[in-house]
């Protein structure tokens, strides 16, 4: 389990997140929803360790930050390097020997190619499998599904309910309501840096009507079609 | 159009405010190490117009690729467009013309004029299919990143070995060695970025041990067939030639140490100024490396070790 407590983020005079208190438990898988820039990246990589920052974040693990599996929004890749240089970077990062990586290619990546020929979608899968190579005990998604095909987006849905049903715990952000539908136990709403709402899957529904009707109240109007 | 090469300038100038250097003194120096570099290539070789040459056009096609060439062509009228790859390559070639007339090259000089405007039809794709192989797939990603930008200038140093053996030159052949060893420091001149720090479980000293390690292993196995070749040749200096070696897996790893003591900036004039002063004078190795050391410690300290 993950307790986060009072955790809270300033850049300079800006605060990006404010007294921020969540429980994550084991064999659920969290979603975060929220409109951009309302800190959801930016609470990622402090529960990672990526970011410093005030408050504390406990967990029943050694070293949370050795067992956790980060996908970033926009994954970073070196420009003459591989996708399969890139699986033996994040493994042996983590000393997790690989056999047959060919066998593991879920995504069907062309992975003796230059990471820098891929498209972002195929960018995203091939940062994905790495970090699921590494078989970590918590995987935090920053948009697991953006710029991914149909095909894809079906097996990331289905990996997410895998990695439930293996005890893992899951922290995933998405801008395509129905994808966090189908996977998530609990969704939080970020809103300016706060926890505004934290919904069980029973309202999943009702949050969606709510946050379609703050998002869009009378904004389309303002363009005067 | 001006304002795209006000910008290149701009851009360049930046590059070298970033790299440490400020623009007035990074010009004058960049046109008397041109100069010098120029100069040894022909006192050393008799074939050195053609590499030249060769060098000229590699540089002037490298800055042609097809990304960059589609951006310029979506927002450039057509003769405009052609116009302004021209001026590029002109402006690429002219301090290789200055120095082949210097030489008084003048058929090359023609010749060079002719092509680098020529070579616009060229346009280089940067997303190549074919990837250079590599021994190093086991430990990216610094080695195999570098061998594939680097690897014409590991065969020029190749090459320069073997000059040094048909030559009877031994400093020519340490050149190689000191060569090498420079190609393979420049391999950790770029800072990574956070993440592929913090993704290892290591401790900040074997994260440190690991690195210089590989570090190590992959410099030793590029210039063991430069070592070997001139070892078999000069024998007599079979020692010297192993000293120079072993000097150069000290410099690789108090610059594997100065990356990670300025990390997460990039390599900047203070680890300079004690890389450069540990090669003039090597002794001052016994203290630069524990004092990079100490600072690679420091600020590795937040990314390995969990800050929660």
């Amino acid at each position: 389990m993950i307790q986060i407590k009072n955790l809270s983020k300033t850049y300079g005079h800006k605060t990006v997140l404010s007294a921020i208190n969540l429980e994550l438990k084991c064999g659920k898988v969290y979603g975060i929803v929220g409109e951009n820039g309302a800190g959801k990246t930016t609470l990622f990589k402090c529960i990672a360790g990526l970011e410093r920052h005030k408050g504390e974040i406990a967990s029943d693990f050694d070293n949370l930050k050795n067992t956790t599996g980060l996908l970033l929004t926009e994954p970073f890749f070196f420009s003459k390097i591989t996708g399969k240089e890139y699986i033996q970077l994040l493994a042996n990062a983590r000393n997790i020997k690989l056999g047959d990586l060919d066998d593991k290619n879920i995504f069907n990546l062309p992975l003796n190619d230059y990471t820098s020929t891929y498209s972002t979608g195929m960018k995203k899968k091939l940062a994905l499998t790495a970090i699921l190579l590494q078989k970590n005990q918590v995987y935090i998604l920053d948009e697991p599904f953006n710029g991914v095909d149909i095909q894809s987006s079906f097996i990331v849905t289905e990996l997410l309910k895998k990695l439930k049903k293996l005890g893992k715990t899951v922290l995933v952000s998405s801008h395509i309501f129905t994808t966090l539908r189908e996977t998530c136990d609990e969704i939080f709403l970020l809103r300016n840096g706060m926890i505004i709402k934290k919904v069980g899957c029973e309202d999943f529904s009702k949050l969606e009507t709510e946050m379609k009707q703050f998002t869009i109240g009378n904004r389309l109007e303002k363009l005067d079609l | 159009m001006e304002t795209y090469f006000v910008l290149l300038y701009k851009f360049l100038n930046r590059k070298m405010i970033d790299f440490g250097l400020p623009p007035l003194i990074a010009y004058p120096l960049m046109l008397i190490v041109f100069f010098v570099l120029s100069q040894y290539l022909f006192a050393k070789t008799t074939i050195a117009v053609y590499a030249y040459v060769l060098l000229a056009l590699v540089i002037i096609l490298s800055n042609s690729n097809r990304k960059k060439n589609e951006f310029l062509k979506s927002i450039f009228p057509q003769p405009k467009y052609w116009a302004l790859r021209i001026i590029e390559n002109g402006i690429l070639s002219i301090p290789f013309l200055l120095f082949l007339a210097y030489q008084q090259q003048w058929l090359w000089v023609l010749l060079l004029s002719i092509t680098a405007p020529l070579m616009i039809c060229f346009d280089f794709k940067t997303n190549r299919n074919f990837t250079i192989p590599t021994p190093f797939g086991k430990k990216p990603f610094e080695f195999p990143i570098g061998f594939r930008k680097t690897w014409l200038l590991l065969l020029i140093a190749y090459y320069v070995c073997w000059i040094a053996i048909t030559a009877n030159n031994y400093n020519l052949g340490v050149f190689s060695i000191i060569a090498t060893c420079f190609i393979c420091m420049s391999y950790y001149n770029e800072a990574e970025k956070a993440y592929f720090v913090w993704i290892f479980r290591e401790s900040p000293s074997t994260f440190l041990f690991e690195k210089i390690k590989t570090a190590l292993i992959y410099f030793s196995l590029l210039s063991t067939p430069i070592l070997v070749g001139l070892c078999s040749y000069f024998e007599k200096n079979i020692l010297t030639l192993i000293g120079f070696f072993l000097l150069g897996c000290a410099y690789l790893s108090a610059f594997v140490l100065a990356k990670y003591a300025a990390y997460p900036r990039k390599i900047n004039i203070p680890e300079g100024l004690l890389i450069t002063m540990a090669i003039i004078l090597p002794p001052i190795l016994i203290g630069v490396i524990p004092y990079f050391y100490d600072q690679s410690i420091k600020n590795l300290k937040p990314l390995l070790l969990d800050s929660n």
